[in-house]
């Protein structure tokens, strides 16, 4: 476990070994025997599963959190609760209203959850300090926070509608620059930007909508001397060069990519990179050897800028 | 009731509960207005469960999420605008009064107020586990 091996790979550094991160969530609460509603509104438990998951799995790095629904919430938007798995956000304020006209306030540190997600940082802390393990801040990227506020409608918006569009995702990422602010101050040495829907979009729309509203949390991320990532799910290989653009230091993606491909994208533009163990293929369903798949996964990122992680 | 064919939808996602993506590629076929939603049928195949898999396989899935209509793969790792949605439906209406009817309805847009009803229908987030009956 070392802060600094996976420091040096987020930032794109070769390093003697990859470095390992799961990016356990709610699956920590499972660890430690608590369902996962309950976990991620009581700060000691998420404390206790986060630091046991870290121990347990040998991680060099662990996120905090890893609950994209904390931001729409603390703006105003209303969760299902699951007993095994993180919150669904069920409603959109913004579904026919700009953010002005439904009246949404930039969170607060007293805002939804973020009361109870500072004090787990705050307990969580010192057993990650103890392992050397970074604690890691996972913020809600501006297309997937846009999603939450206005619903699917975004996705037609940001061709037929532009205005809307920007309005929603500009405030999305005012939102995420204030997330960011606050892992920082919560002493998250890592913060990754997460952004799951900016791969169903065309690599235009990405330039247009994504690329300008991550930059306010990139800024906060770099002016206080932290290292940045970008988080993209599924088939991201349209929009992959835009994510090398953004102006993190490195991004991760997930199992549907071809890791030279990543690999190979991630030198060319000098940037650290993480994936892509099997999460569904390997880890949840078993239908190939989690050995296998993590030895094929290690020999293709190799030691310039990789971190070992699930996909 | 209507005895009306339907134009079937499958939706084959990890998990549209846990992922993002695939929740909004759901929703975008749970927003579909109350006239449309009578003409369609669908259902959410979460690969995190065996018959989700078996349906992956047999539609020859190739990226998740995926929207399928009438068992072609429409919408790949992309989420669809509105118009999209509607004229690739009406493309594979098994009638031509149907299409007419869905390509009618072009200019309505998503309706929000119905989502969480929809998604239940369509059995969104309830089989996510390898166990799932």
């Amino acid at each position: 476990m070392a802060k600094q091996l996976l420091i040096d790979a987020y930032r794109g550094k070769k390093t003697p070994v990859a470095p390992w991160v799961p990016y356990a969530g709610v699956h920590c609460a499972f660890v430690i025997g608590e369902p996962a509603d309950k976990y991620l509104q009581d700060p000691e438990i998420l404390a206790k599963g986060v630091v046991t998951t870290a121990k347990r799995y040998k991680a060099d790095g662990i996120p905090l959190l890893f609950d994209l629904s904390v931001e729409a919430n603390a703006v105003g938007c209303e969760l299902k609760w699951w007993p095994d798995n993180v919150p669904s956000v069920v409603t959109h304020p913004c579904s026919n209203k700009t953010p002005e006209e439904a009246g949404l306030k930039l969170p607060t540190k007293e805002s939804g959850r973020w009361p109870t997600i500072f004090k787990a940082a705050q307990l969580a802390k010192p057993g990650l300090d103890e392992i050397d393990c970074v604690m890691m801040g996972l913020l809600c990227g501006p297309l997937t926070l846009a999603s939450h506020l206005a619903g699917v409608r975004i996705f037609t918006d940001v061709y037929k509608n532009k205005e809307f569009a920007h309005k929603v995702i500009k405030f999305a990422g005012e939102v995420g620059a204030i997330s960011a602010q606050f892992y920082a101050e919560m002493g998250c040495e890592i913060i990754a930007i997460v952004d799951p829907v900016a791969s169903q979009i065309r690599p235009e729309t990405f330039r247009e909508f994504v690329t300008p509203y991550a930059q306010p949390a990139i800024k906060v991320i770099h002016d206080a001397g932290l290292t940045s990532s970008f988080f993209i799910c599924g088939d991201c290989t349209k929009v992959l060069e835009e994510v090398c653009k953004i102006g993190t230091h490195g991004f991760a993606i997930d199992e549907q990519l071809n890791m030279n491909f990543v690999r190979d994208m991630a030198r060319k533009y000098g940037l650290g990179f993480g994936g892509n163990l099997k999460l569904t293929l390997a880890l949840s369903l078993g239908l190939i050897s989690p050995r296998e798949d993590a030895i094929v996964s290690l020999a293709a990122g190799g030691t310039i800028g990789y971190t070992f992680a699930p996909g | 009731m209507s005895t009306e064919p339907k134009i079937h939808i499958d939706i084959l996602t990890l998990d549209s509960v846990q992922c993002a993506a695939c929740g909004y590629m759901t929703e975008s076929i749970a927003a579909l207005p109350e006239d449309v939603q009578n003409m369609i049928e669908y259902k959410e195949w979460s690969i995190k469960n065996k018959e989700g898999i078996a349906k992956f396989l047999e539609l020859k899935g190739r990226v998740l999420p995926t929207i399928c209509i009438e068992r072609d793969l429409v919408f790949e790792s992309i989420i669809p605008q509105y118009e999209e949605l509607i004229d690739e439906m009406a493309k594979r209406a098994p009638t031509p009064q149907m299409r007419d009817r869905i390509l009618s309805l072009r200019d309505k847009g998503f309706e929000f107020d119905k989502i969480q009803e929809n998604l239940a229908k369509a059995g969104a987030g309830m089989k996510t586990r390898k166990d799932s009956a």
